[in-house]
């Protein structure tokens, strides 16, 4: 039922719409789904038909299923087969083949979130659980049941997953979470049962107090199965925690142990010491965990990514450029203005703005976010005309380079150049790199040093030191000294992260000339009309 | 007298002429009129006539405005709107007369007095974009009978932009001199010509025959400073017009006259001659100037520089919301807007951070607020949430909140933000003798220096309070409304003050008076504990009842 209430509401969302049923990724689901009712309506009509008759109509509906089944089965795999991707979305496909996503569709490979992850985002993320999810599958090996499996199946494909885009550490953590809690409690009992039989007073009267209450006898019994049942994998417990030396002195332990009571005979102990040593440095471990956990989701989780701070010797420094532009945008442009900026700033302008931008992070339109992208990494004219034709007003651009803030829109820029030379394929990703190599400085290409984000970013910027350095690439810039013709700087921020610049008006025809321009415009306007970009 | 007005600078052919008209004028008592327009001669009732403009005004207005008067009397003198044929004159004139016979014999029962000005000063504070006049007044009580009014005229112009007119009257001599704040109203005057608007200042004690006093008067005027340049870029400074006259509007005779006019800095583009005047550094002093009969006019533009910071509020609107738990909670949303030479073309952020003496000179970034003493948890934020560029210093007088819009306000640029804090409620809610309460608030802005275009203050009273009324020491506009918040059942009472153009002297104390039942602090709490009384009290029976069929 769950499925099915969940497809629905799914589908009550305008961008999900019919896609739930709709797409490949979710047959597996439906798969399952359906199974398990035939099953479960099977068991029901031999609940209430006599086996002879249940004999009957099985053969009755397995005909008849068998022929319904092979029809629906052909006509989906030609469903499936006539769409070029399998009914497969590129993000999914993606999953399957990490390399999918950078070979056809580069916006999906652009985002950050989509990127894998790195080690060290692992230990940011999961700290601790890291180390002990590998114990926890061992733990779940150990007796392994079907729920045991289950979990190890899943442990398995979710850190498949994550593996593949950062975001999918989410679907980590519930099963890193269980897993590392499977390996504690294994710990926890381990540790607590050498205690126990150690203390021969202790162990008694607890075996008293136990007996007194009204489960006891139960609990010692299943204690009792539960000893015989794993004896081997107690045996095998203490290897987990990759100490030889302890299960040499556990075995010691255990011969002691052995003449004590039968039960306790069983059991491997750990020296008394190590043990008590042992579980207060679980504690800690836990107690850390959750400092670390609190503070990452202060740091890491909570700081909104638009107003930075940087703490310094007199105190908290706080950048709030990108509000400062927002606000400058609401009240100081037309309501109908169009701005446009590199998709990542979409959203940000139409909420805090309440600007109409030309690209958002609804990434659905590639061609559009192509076009925005061509336009950046044309030169200013080609741009300007680009920028015209989706009448925009405002161009805006996030430039680190004086404060040094790393993901600005010159170190987005080659996937700008990749995303355009996707669909414009005059913009080509060489001709930006000088020997495979990205730079800005005086070895960088002449394409990139005249295309319209290195001049929009850069535009007066050498006049602030006399030198041009740029705090985030390290390097000076190469081309200092340059005027722009068709844009002009309305607003910069205070620390220079967003710069916001306005689309000259066109410039009036000299007479000689109208007719030469005439042409063009004319030519211009009908190839808009076919849907063809102007500017190919 | 005839003086050609030396420029100092190119005049616009049009402020030439009226200027030469203005200055022919003071010839003698004729009409003066623009070109192309004949003038109509009455010499019996128009022994001093005039021609009342600001110089921008046209031929229509010049047209309608062109009226006689004679003083000493009054009359209707709405008849002699430029009779063009002389039947018409013909009778106009017996009208004029019948009405002339008629007041003859009501000055008898009336007692129109005869004042004058013996020593009229006039300061004119140009330093901030809230331009400060302060007019000393020496007036003799010339004739018959005694006077318990005093008018003061302003031109059409003005009026709009009077934000406040405020008189007192000055006993005793230098050393001891102590004031007598007056009531100053609007008064329309019949006689009053070309649009001139009246406050009449009403004396203690009526001013008996040959008798004099000396008045203070401060009046103060809002968005007269007419920006010209009316775009400037970046680098440049902002240059402002000021539309006034040299000889004091008045509608008695002035003996003696001098007006000085401080400018904010000693870059004076312009300004209009009328001898006998001078300029040392920031004061032009303009007379002094004899025996000008009333209603005269004389117009001048001062053109100088003026960067301080032409902040105006828009709109505000402050919540004033009463707890008798024991705060008071205020809210105030500004519309802030720089209204000085709007700002053309680029804004480059390099040089208005490297260069701030010569870029952005007249845009501004600071502001500052004066808050109550012990004011608590006050936030500055906008639409899109805090703003962090804030400085809040408290000590036992005042409070003073310095506030950074998100980016520097150039001229045009508008910016939108709310204040808020949260006061104790014994500084401000107190019991009048007949056992009402009232809250003692301040009127106005908070900000320093700036003009609200509209101010509304809403006093929210507790809920169940009765009866309010507000006492406010200058005219405003009042209406009742009614607020819900939590759990409010018949709804808060609202007290809604609306005022234009308020400016800094407007921040005086205003009172709201309302009726109040203590009974009426615990109503929300025990509706609340009785809802949850009930439900717990619902479950109890519930699982204490046996509502099965079977027994």
């Amino acid at each position: 039922m769950q499925v099915v209430l969940g497809t629905l509401l799914a589908s009550l969302v305008p961008v999900v719409g019919f896609n739930a049923v709709m797409t490949s990724e979710h047959f597996a689901s439906f798969l399952v789904f359906i199974v398990i009712h035939v099953v479960a309506l099977a068991y029901y009509i031999k609940g209430i038909l006599s086996p002879k008759m249940f004999k009957v109509a099985v053969t009755l509906v397995l005909a008849v299923g068998l022929v319904v089944c092979s029809a629906v089965i052909a006509v989906l795999i030609a469903m499936v087969a006539s769409s070029p991707t399998k009914g497969w979305s590129g993000r999914s496909l993606s999953l399957l083949d990490p390399t999918y996503a950078s070979k056809y569709i580069p916006i999906i490979a652009s985002v950050s979130e989509h990127q894998p992850p790195t080690w060290p985002s692992y230990f940011m993320d999961i700290n601790v659980l890291a180390f002990l999810v590998p114990a926890g599958i061992i733990a779940c090996f150990l007796p392994l049941s079907d729920a045991s499996s289950f979990m190890v199946l899943y442990i398995v494909t979710s850190v498949y997953f994550s593996g593949v885009m950062v975001r999918l550490m989410l679907v980590l953590a519930p099963a890193a979470c269980i897993m590392s809690g499977i390996a504690l409690s294994e710990a926890f009992d381990v540790f607590t049962r050498s205690i126990k039989c150690q203390l021969p007073g202790v162990s008694q009267n607890s075996q008293i107090d136990v007996g007194d209450s009204t489960s006891g006898s139960v609990v010692t019994q299943d204690e009792v199965v539960k000893t015989d049942k794993t004896e081997d994998s107690l045996k095998e417990r203490p290897s987990k925690k990759n100490k030889k030396k302890e299960r040499e002195r556990e075995r010691e332990n255990v011969e002691k142990a052995s003449i004590k009571t039968p039960i306790q005979k069983r059991l491997l102990v750990l020296p008394l010491e190590s043990s008590v040593i042992a579980l207060l440095l679980l504690v800690l471990l836990g107690a850390f965990y959750v400092v670390h956990c609190v503070w990452a989701a202060a740091e890491a989780y909570s700081a909104p990514s638009i107003v930075l701070t940087s703490r310094s010797h007199d105190g908290l420094h706080v950048f709030d450029d990108f509000r400062e532009a927002y606000a400058w945008l609401s009240h100081n442009t037309e309501v109908d203005d169009k701005v446009a900026s590199w998709w990542d700033y979409g959203y940000q302008t139409t909420a805090m703005a309440n600007r109409t931008v030309i690209v958002d992070n609804n990434t659905w339109n590639n061609t559009h976010i192509a076009t925005v992208g061509t336009a950046m990494s044309s030169p200013e004219k080609a741009a300007w005309e680009i920028f015209q034709s989706l009448d925009v007003k405002y161009v805006l651009v996030v430039f680190g380079g004086v404060v040094g803030y790393p993901s600005d829109d010159i170190n987005k820029f080659l996937w700008m150049v990749r995303i355009g030379g996707g669909v414009f394929p005059h913009i080509k990703e060489p001709d930006y790199l000088r020997d495979g190599q990205y730079r800005i400085d005086s070895q960088a290409t002449p394409t990139m040093l005249n295309c319209l984000m290195y001049k929009l970013s850069y535009y007066r910027f050498v006049e602030t030191d006399g030198k041009g350095f740029d705090r985030v690439r390290g390097t000076e810039i190469g081309k200092k000294h340059f005027k722009l013709t068709h844009f002009e700087e309305v607003f910069t921020t205070h620390h220079w992260m967003v710069r916001i610049f306005k689309l000259k008006p066109p410039k009036n025809r000299i007479r000689g000339k109208t007719k030469k321009s005439k042409s063009k415009a004319s030519s211009t306007t009908s190839s808009k009309r076919s849907g063809k970009s102007p500017w190919q | 007298m005839f003086v050609q007005p030396k420029r100092e600078k190119e005049i616009k052919p049009s402020q030439e002429r009226q200027q030469r008209n203005t200055s022919l004028q003071q010839l003698g008592p004729k009409n003066i009129l623009p070109l192309g327009y004949k003038c109509p001669r009455w010499p019996i009732f128009s022994p001093y006539s005039f021609s009342l403009k600001t110089p921008r005004s046209t031929l229509e207005q010049s047209r309608r405005d062109s009226r006689v008067r004679q003083t000493g009397e009054r009359r209707d003198d709405d008849a002699m709107e430029a009779p063009q044929s002389s039947l018409r004159s013909a009778l106009v004139f017996s009208f004029i007369a019948i009405a002339y016979l008629s007041l003859l014999v009501r000055s008898a029962t009336l007692s129109s007095p005869e004042l004058q000005i013996l020593n009229a000063e006039r300061r004119i504070d140009l330093t901030s974009h809230i331009i400060r006049v302060y007019l000393t007044l020496k007036v003799e009580n010339t004739g018959a009978a005694p006077a318990s009014e005093i008018f003061l005229a302003f031109p059409p112009a003005q009026v709009d932009h009077l934000a406040i007119v405020k008189a007192a009257a000055t006993f005793g001599k230098k050393k001891k001199k102590s004031y007598l704040p007056l009531d100053v109203n609007p008064t329309d005057l019949p006689d009053a010509p070309n649009g001139a608007k009246c406050f009449s200042i009403s004396l203690v004690s009526p001013l008996k025959t040959g008798e004099s006093v000396t008045l203070e008067v401060l009046y103060i005027l809002s968005h007269s400073l007419e920006p010209f340049p009316i775009e400037i870029s970046q680098s440049e400074s902002q240059l402002v017009y000021y539309h006034d006259s040299a000889i004091i509007l008045s509608p008695y005779h002035i003996k003696h006259q001098t007006t000085f006019i401080k400018t904010s800095s000693p870059k004076v583009e312009s300004f209009t001659r009328v001898e006998p005047s001078d300029r040392v550094g920031t004061e032009l002093k303009y007379g002094p100037y004899e025996d000008r009969h009333s209603y005269s006019f004389s117009p001048i533009i001062v053109h100088f520089e003026n960067n301080n910071p032409f902040a105006v509020v828009e709109e505000l609107v402050r919540e004033v919301e009463i707890s008798h738990w024991g705060s008071l909670q205020v809210t105030e949303r500004y519309k802030l807007v720089h209204a000085g030479a709007r700002h053309k073309g680029v804004f480059s952020r390099l040089e208005y951070q490297h260069r701030p003496q010569f870029s952005g000179v007249s845009s501004f970034k600071h502001l500052l607020a004066t808050l109550p003493p012990k004011v608590h948890s006050v936030y500055y934020r906008d639409e899109i949430g805090n703003i962090s560029s804030s400085h809040l210093r408290t000590n036992s007088k005042k409070s003073e909140l310095e506030i950074e819009p998100r980016y520097p306000l150039f001229g045009g640029w508008k910016a939108t933000f709310v204040i808020g804090y949260g006061l104790p409620l014994q500084d401000f809610l107190f019991e009048s003798p007949d056992g009402r309460r009232y809250l003692n608030f301040s009127f106005g802005c908070p900000l320093a220096e700036t003009v609200v275009d509209k101010l509304t203050i809403k006093v929210v009273l507790p809920e169940g309070s009765k009866n309010p009324s507000a006492v406010v020491p200058f005219a405003v506009d009042q209406r009742i409304e009614t607020s819900f918040s939590y759990l409010d059942v018949v709804g808060r009472t609202v007290v809604v003050l609306e005022k234009e153009n308020v400016v800094p002297e407007h921040n005086s104390p205003f009172q709201v008076y309302y009726n109040f039942n203590p009974i009426f602090m615990v109503a929300e709490p025990l509706m609340l504990a009785s809802v949850f009384f009930f439900f717990f009290i619902a479950c109890v029976t519930y699982l204490h009842m046996d509502i099965s069929i079977r027994k």
